[in-house]
């Protein structure tokens, strides 16, 4: 078939779109490079920790510590963790010598997490301030740096099927 | 003319002499994929030599498929070339060109 000048056959073309298929593959396990280690765990620990932090925050009456005193552990904690999140981006993308991108992983993954872990904690603290029981916070904690290690592995397996 | 061959002319029609030389499809294919990449890299996963990669890039940039960002690492400078979204679009329809060519799946198989 002519097209633009250029005279190509299914057959060239066919090659053409397995040759792409096959970069596009080994970019996409490229992009998938798990984060290093150390910030893996400020990670899961960061999440670990939010739901206790959020529930101490909404707890009424005051649990362990005042109201305050857990706003200021969740602000400083959230900017340690944005400029640590920042370090490790930039060695991440030195290390790789690609973006970072935050679409790696299918939607179908992505989408219930980023819905699943707000709802999450949110959920945590509410069921927390009603029963006064701490085991809320726990079990999302729990839940929430399960979940986080779940995502180091995909993304370690992902990274792995470099071709 | 029937609307499946009107279909199939204006998918040719993304047909791109730009990017269909081997190793501008495979640089397209590439920063696609990744967003982003330096230099080197690009090399090193395309296997070409430097000034090769170099005489592509040109031509995709004089065609304002691709864009470069010059930044600092370990006191020396690198280059990250990325697609413009013209080149994106470009691309893409270069893609649905080489399908519409291939033809569509044998359902007997």
């Amino acid at each position: 078939m002519e097209t633009h000048g250029v005279r190509l056959t299914p057959e060239q073309a066919h090659a053409a779109l397995a040759d792409t298929e096959h970069v596009r593959a080994s970019a996409a396990a490229l992009s998938a490079a798990p984060w290093p280690n150390w910030f893996f765990v400020t990670l899961t620990l960061y999440i670990a920790a939010i739901p206790i932090t959020f529930g101490g925050f909404m707890a009424d009456p005051d649990w362990l510590l005042p109201r305050s005193a857990w706003m200021a552990i969740i602000l400083t904690s959230a900017a340690v963790y944005l400029a640590l999140f920042a370090v490790a981006g930039k060695a991440w993308r030195t290390k790789t010598g690609v973006a970072l991108r935050f679409d790696v992983l299918p939607k179908r993954a992505t989408v219930p997490l980023a819905v699943g872990l707000p709802a999450l904690v949110v959920g945590a603290a509410f069921a927390f301030r009603a029963t006064g029981r701490p085991v809320w916070l726990i079990a999302a904690s729990l839940i929430g740096a399960a979940v986080s290690v779940g995502f180091h592995l995909a993304f370690v397996r992902l990274h792995r099927k470099t071709p | 003319m029937s609307a499946e061959s009107a279909e199939i002319h204006d998918r040719l029609e993304g047909f791109d002499t730009t990017i269909h030389a081997p190793n501008r499809l495979r640089i397209c294919a590439l920063l696609d994929a990744a967003g982003e990449a330096e230099f080197g890299l690009v090399q090193k996963r395309l296997d070409l030599s430097a000034s090769v990669l170099s005489k592509h890039v040109t031509v995709l940039m004089d065609a304002g498929y691709v864009e470069q960002r010059k930044a600092v690492r370990d006191t020396r400078q690198r280059v990250w070339l990325r697609l413009t979204r013209r080149g994106r679009d470009a691309y893409q329809g270069h893609l649905a060109a080489l399908r519409a060519i291939v033809g569509p799946p044998d359902p007997a198989l």
